[in-house]
């Protein structure tokens, strides 16, 4: 599959600050979460994708061509911005329906788009009331209706689940992931990682403006060398579960936890691991309850990596 | 074209709802209010020395061209990129289909209409007031006419120059406001080409009544030797359009990094 | 854990060491504004005038040094209430008063109503009156800094190059009408754009209306005066307002026909609407219907 967005040793420095620094990625068609802390560059790659920047050095294109003073290209793309920022003056459908007017829609398009994507993330019955009113839950639904009422192929979403009820945090996780599935190239951030776990496992992890990994999570888990695998396994008979693994020479660490009969191991090759664990959970006489991996999981490859 | 015309719609509109734009109309009606004081005292039995032409030409018109377009072109130029950039709504516009220039062309012009509209109603308005008894007279509505002409000039030149100063200076309003009040005042008071380098220059030497610092209104009137008027407006012509270019240029180059 | 009745539960302590709450906010806003560059040039060259009215006190005392010989000279540079009233109800300090209200005080209100700060502020133990003064007082500073400070200085100045108290025993009274003046225009002017800067939450919007209320107020004088040549329309101007109760307070010839009573009053009226529209304007929680 080609790459529908691909940057080229981009980078952009404000002054002396480093914002981004020699970002080479392609994004393909489907769901890829953007992580990193606070500063990491993630909005000044948001804002270097959709063209609001200039980059300092390197190339990005989308569907080949390149974004910046290129209006053209915004006929695929929709942006749902962090900030909460609107015409404030306009009820939400005037506002929605003025931006399908910039798409270049006519009246009887636009109306039915703005119908659609309203209805889609639940604000018909509101949209007579200015956006003034509207709670911040409802504006970032404002928001994210006008990224997708021109039906982009791309969608590039920067924190959009701020500010949502965890009902309509489930419903829009929902709708991306249809997205996702249609083909469509989305592009997501989050601070909140369990919510970029439910929607994708596909990460591209920021940090001082640099990339530190792409590619699924379990793919960066295992590079992650300087990090062993930790499984817990709960067991009624665990010192003869751990018996059984402590001679080999993948297990770096045994760790008893008594109050819940678990063993933690702490193992360089996980494969060989469950290899083995299966084999012994086979066994009659073996008494396996529980297989869990508290660090095969966003979070941990985030700490990790970023070192905090 | 059709984008700046879509953008010139959406503003328009959006500027006639805003509560800012509802209290410009009411301070664009501070001159009827001024003619309308005139008028009643007048009909009270004031002094016989009312001519209502005068007092539109000399007073009325003066306060339009020194104070009310130079407020409401200030505002409102400055609005075409700040208000977007203050108001973080910039990025809705430039990640749509519409080229960079077109959103400051169509957000100009739009703006530009709104003032134009607000300054003739006031304009209107007063010159009905005080000119009641000369509406039959084509004389008087030519005059009208010309002076509505003269302030429609004023707001594109005006305008296109704050657009220009919006677009480049963040901190855009205090050199507005030294340019408004301070240059375009103060350079009157020179002799010679000096007072070619005032937008108001130009504007005054289309005025049917040259100005003259005799007579009792002479606070409000400067010494001027005007530039003929087939030229005056062709430089005002050149001016909207030079800036508006300008700062078409700008903005389609600058980046607009938002405040925290 | 027993689940908690539903209300709300009001406090009714007292609020212990009360230590000028108001401070901070004063702090924060005089730092702020120094860090703009153009209120820092603005504010110096307002202080330009109290250099050179510095200067012709100076000179008033070294007339003979200089050997003017210019007829009047040494009538114009006599240091008397006149000289005073020059200065604090002079147009260059007036307008510069306004300048470093519109660079220092436009945003004042206006941002913290654009950014929804107001609840940030009122939801610590800090009343409207803590948050109006905190306010308020960076506006004070600033224009205490313009009059009341070089007035003072004028005065100690005068007595340190005539070398003896005749000024004082001249007019004893010189130093209250300074401080008195000033506290006068400084407490218009911080009320007023207090005010204004709490119509909008636009900060552009608002330094735009500082300015032109203050020049239309003036147009308007002119024009009705030039008309009517009846010197109670100057009670439409601000400016000639604060000259009229100027020349009261320093004991000199009004420019206008018209007692300044009524100036004060049209001064303290404003002043008591600003405070009218600030209370309304000025709320923890805004409800949009």
């Amino acid at each position: 599959m080609s790459a529908v967005i691909a940057t080229s040793k981009l980078s952009k420095w404000y002054g002396n600050v480093l914002g981004l620094s020699d970002v080479t990625i392609s994004i393909e068609p489907g769901i890829t979460g953007l992580l990193g802390p606070n500063g990491a560059g993630k909005s000044t790659f948001f804002n270097l994708l959709t063209g609001q920047l200039k980059p300092s050095i390197g190339s990005l294109t989308i569907f080949g061509e390149p974004v910046r003073n290129n209006s053209r290209a915004f006929r695929r793309i929709g942006l749902c911005p962090e900030q909460d920022a609107f015409y404030e003056e306009l009820s939400g459908w005037e506002f929605l329906t003025n931006l399908l007017r910039l798409q270049g829609y006519g009246p009887t398009e636009i109306a039915a788009r703005a119908e659609k994507a309203l209805g889609i993330v639940e604000l018909l019955a509101d949209k007579g009331r200015i956006v003034r009113s509207y709670s911040h839950g409802m504006r970032q639904r404002l928001k994210f209706a006008q990224a997708i009422a021109h039906d982009p192929q791309v969608l590039i979403l920067d924190e959009p689940l701020n500010g949502l009820d965890p009902l309509g945090k489930r419903k829009l996780i929902r709708l991306i992931k249809d997205f996702g599935r249609e083909g469509r190239t989305v592009l997501v951030s989050s601070h909140v990682l369990p919510e970029i776990e439910a929607l994708t496992a596909d990460i591209i992890l920021l940090h001082h403006g640099k990339i530190l990994a792409v590619g699924g999570i379990q793919n960066i888990r295992d590079l992650i060398d300087t990090h062993p695998h930790i499984i817990a396994v709960r067991s009624s008979a665990p010192r003869a579960l751990a018996a059984h693994f402590v001679g080999e020479e993948y297990v770096l660490n045994v760790h008893f936890e008594n109050s819940r009969d678990s063993v933690l191991f702490e193992t360089t090759n996980r494969d060989r691991f469950f290899e083995r664990l299966t084999r012994y959970a086979a066994e009659p006489a073996a008494a396996v309850e529980e297989v869990t991996s508290p660090d095969d999981n966003l979070q941990a490859v985030f700490d990790y990596l970023v070192g905090t | 074209m059709k984008t700046i015309r879509e953008i010139f719609a959406f503003f328009a509109f959006y500027g006639r709802k805003t509560r800012r734009t509802q209290a410009f109309f009411l301070i664009s009606l501070f001159p009827v209010a001024i003619a309308a004081v005139f008028r009643f005292h007048q009909a009270m039995g004031g002094d016989g020395s009312f001519d209502g032409m005068y007092l539109f030409t000399n007073v009325i018109m003066t306060f339009f061209l020194q104070f009310l377009i130079l407020v409401l072109t200030l505002f409102f130029g400055t609005s075409v990129t700040s208000e977007e950039v203050e108001g973080r709504t910039l990025t809705y516009l430039v990640t749509r289909p519409v080229p960079k220039s077109s959103i400051l062309l169509g957000k100009y012009a739009a703006y530009t209409l709104i003032v134009t509209v607000l300054v003739w109603i006031g304009l209107v308005a007063c010159f009905l007031i005080l000119n009641f008894e000369r509406l039959g007279s084509a004389d008087a509505w030519t005059v009208l006419f010309r002076y509505l002409g003269v302030l429609t000039l004023g707001i594109l030149a005006y305008g296109g120059f704050f657009t220009f100063l919006g677009t480049f200076l963040k901190k855009s309003i205090m050199v507005g406001l030294l340019f408004s009040f301070g240059w375009e005042n103060v350079i009157q008071y020179f002799p010679g080409s000096t007072q070619r380098f005032a937008i108001v220059h130009y504007l005054k030497s289309l005025l049917p009544r040259v100005m003259t610092s005799r007579g009792r209104f002479s606070f409000l009137t400067f010494r001027l030797e005007p530039t003929s008027g087939p030229v005056s407006i062709l430089t005002l012509i050149l001016i909207t359009a030079g800036f508006l270019v300008l700062a078409a240029l700008l903005f389609h180059h600058k980046e607009y990094i938002y405040e925290d | 854990m027993p689940i908690a009745e539903r209300g709300y539960i009001h406090w009714d302590g007292e609020l212990l060491e009360r230590r000028r709450p108001w401070l901070p906010i004063t702090r924060q806003g005089i730092r702020l504004a120094f860090k703009r560059k153009y209120f820092k040039f603005s504010f110096f060259v307002s202080l330009v005038p109290a250099f050179g009215f510095l200067v012709g006190i100076y000179a008033a005392e070294k007339i003979q040094d200089f050997k003017l010989k210019i007829e009047g000279v040494s009538t114009i540079l006599q240091v008397n209430p006149g000289f005073f009233r020059a200065y604090f109800a002079g147009d260059f300090l007036l307008f510069m008063m306004l300048m470093l209200m519109v660079l220092s005080g436009a945003g004042l209100i206006a941002d913290e109503l654009r950014h929804n700060a107001l609840q940030l502020y009122f939801a610590r133990p800090l009343t409207k009156k803590d948050y109006f003064m905190g306010k308020a007082a960076i506006l004070v500073f600033f224009l205490s800094l313009v009059t009341v400070v070089p007035g003072l200085v004028f005065i100690i100045c005068k007595l340190i190059f005539s070398g003896s108290f005749r000024f004082l025993a001249d007019y004893p009274w010189i130093g209250l009408s300074v401080i008195g003046f000033s506290a006068l225009v400084t407490a218009f002017f911080s009320f007023y754009t207090l005010m204004i800067s709490s119509v909008s939450k636009n900060r552009r919007y608002t330094a735009i209306l500082l300015f032109a209320i203050y020049i239309f107020s003036d147009v308007l004088f002119g024009i009705f005066y030039a008309s009517f040549r009846n010197p109670y329309f100057a009670l439409l101007s601000i400016k000639a307002n604060l000259q009229q109760v100027g020349a009261a307070f320093f004991n000199v010839k009004a420019p206008y026909a018209v007692s300044w009573i009524y100036s004060l009053a049209v001064l303290l009226t404003l002043c008591a609407v600003s405070a009218f529209i600030l209370h309304k304007r000025v709320k923890g929680v805004e409800v949009i219907k």
